[in-house]
């Protein structure tokens, strides 16, 4: 987990309304994850972007406490898809080692993107940008 | 005994035929569809390979492996990984195994990476201490017999290789760029740019390393502010400072493990292992503060995914307990699979 103590912005932004939070750690990044995790109902994409170090995972880790769920969350990125089982589970894809929109399609994420009981977060999510649903929630992070 | 090994948890398409006779491993067959080449010309993984390339390659490859011979048993890999991609060498076996009434055995990936260590060494000396370290995975194990696992730590974010692949990726070395950076620290100081070691004081034995993938890109950006000049010597410097850490974690934890648990062996595997720092690192620990205790450790092409290993830890499940016929029936994907949980997963 990133312990540093960088300034870090995190935008949300669902459909029109863009919300902006600046975070002073990491702990405030999972923690402004983890109380956006009681917003959603299931079903919704989350498109993350942001560089690599700027919070994304620290956010889906905030994402999955708020979801009530207990198992640790890792890195997606060697296997490219991770789902946890809950109430309202997640779908945790890292599109990171990805080359083209069909990828996405080719490791399976269509069963579970966007399909009701479940929460989709994408890192690295601008590489199949034309398969994200209109109604996609962007959450970009930054690090001041 | 002949035991067919199929391995398609993530980019990695890969058969083999093993065989198993008084006491010793033969390899009859080792074949991986390479994409390397694939790999090189989109000047990285593409993974699409993951589950359609899996499903184009592994019929032709097993038709590779076996001629007209059939295998005893069949060992797949059934998890963890990309649960697409098991599926592929999952539903390929299950089939074979019903069509060939010949038992078949799902195989964890990680018991996998630990028993390449015994397809040429069976006389490994329980218990053990187990480090995995790949692209994927980072955790210590405690074997206390074939079979008997009990999960001491994993990482809590990022596995080892990923942040040599990372840290490759922030110093511009290309991704998947661990190998390289590897090669340019053997010419690097790791003192001039020293990097934080986390978790050290954290006690128990997890791993963290996304943070120090997150402190070489703020030590990037900090050293561009000052227009420092990224000469090789640079770059190699920062290699050798960066590679420093996560070997130093890696055999830091090691050893805490050593001194928490009286074992014979430490039995290594995983791609991370190929890394020559890190052996030679694990050496010098076991030659200085733990004499008795004796190193394993595979091939280098052992140590990346292959399907050897998983015909070789299949093999010990059925020497141990012969699976019914049937028992494809009962065989499923886990993504998750964690091998501890499972302690008696033969």
């Amino acid at each position: 987990m990133n312990d540093d103590r960088r300034k870090h912005v995190v935008w949300i932004q669902k459909g029109e309304k863009l919300e902006e939070h600046t975070t002073a750690s990491a702990q405030e990044t999972m923690a402004i994850a983890k109380q956006f995790a009681k917003t959603l109902h299931g079903g919704e994409v989350l498109a993350l972007s942001g560089d690599l170090g700027a919070g994304k995972t620290t956010f889906v880790k905030g994402l999955a406490l708020g979801l009530g769920i207990t198992s640790p969350i890792t890195s997606p990125t060697f296997v490219l898809m991770k789902v946890y089982v809950a109430c309202i589970s997640l779908c945790h894809i890292d599109c990171y080692r990805l080359s083209s929109q069909e990828d996405l399609l080719a490791i399976g994420a269509d069963e579970y993107m966007g399909k009701q009981g479940v929460v989709t977060a994408l890192e690295w999510s601008r590489r199949v940008k034309g398969l994200l649903p209109k109604d996609a929630i962007e959450i970009s992070l930054e690090i001041l | 005994m002949t035991i067919l090994g199929i391995e398609s948890s993530c980019d990695e398409t890969a058969v083999a035929l093993v065989s198993y006779a008084s006491g010793r491993f033969s390899v009859l067959r080792d074949l991986v569809a390479s994409q390397a080449k694939i790999h090189a010309k989109y000047g990285g993984v593409v993974p699409e390979v993951a589950a359609r390339n899996h499903s184009m390659a592994l019929i032709p490859l097993i038709k590779k492996a076996l001629g007209k011979k059939r295998p005893d048993v069949l060992a797949v890999t059934s998890g963890p990984g990309l649960i697409t991609s098991l599926l592929v060498g999952v539903q390929t076996a299950k089939t074979l195994s019903y069509l060939w009434k010949k038992p078949m055995i799902g195989v964890n990936h990680i018991e996998g990476h630990l028993y390449a260590n015994f397809v040429s060494e069976q006389a490994i000396r329980f218990p053990a201490v187990v480090l995995i370290v790949s692209g994927g995975h980072t955790e210590l194990l405690l074997m206390k017999g074939h079979g008997r696992y009990e999960l001491l730590g994993s990482t809590r974010d990022d596995a080892a290789g990923e942040a040599f692949d990372k840290g490759a990726k922030i110093l511009g070395l290309g991704y998947p760029g661990g190998p390289a950076l590897s090669r340019l620290a053997q010419q690097g100081d790791a003192s001039r740019y020293p990097f934080p070691r986390p978790m050290l004081d954290v006690p128990g034995f997890e791993f963290s390393y996304s943070g120090l993938k997150t402190s070489l890109l703020y030590r990037v950006l900090e050293m561009k502010k000052k227009r420092i000049q990224f000469t090789n010597r640079v770059i190699a410097d920062l290699c050798a400072g960066y590679q420093d850490a996560i070997v130093d974690i890696l055999v830091s934890k090691t050893a805490r493990a050593l001194r928490a648990h009286s074992v014979h062996s430490l039995i290594c595997g995983g791609g991370v292992m190929a890394n020559s720092e890190l052996r030679k690192r694990l050496s010098g620990l076991l030659a200085d503060s733990f004499p008795g205790v004796s190193l394993y450790y595979p091939s280098p092409r052992l140590c990346t995914d292959n399907a050897v290993m998983i015909a070789a830890a299949g093999a010990f499940h059925a020497i141990k307990k012969m699976p019914r016929m049937d028992a494809w029936k009962k065989i499923d994907v886990s993504a998750q699979w964690e091998l501890a949980a499972k302690k008696q997963s033969v």
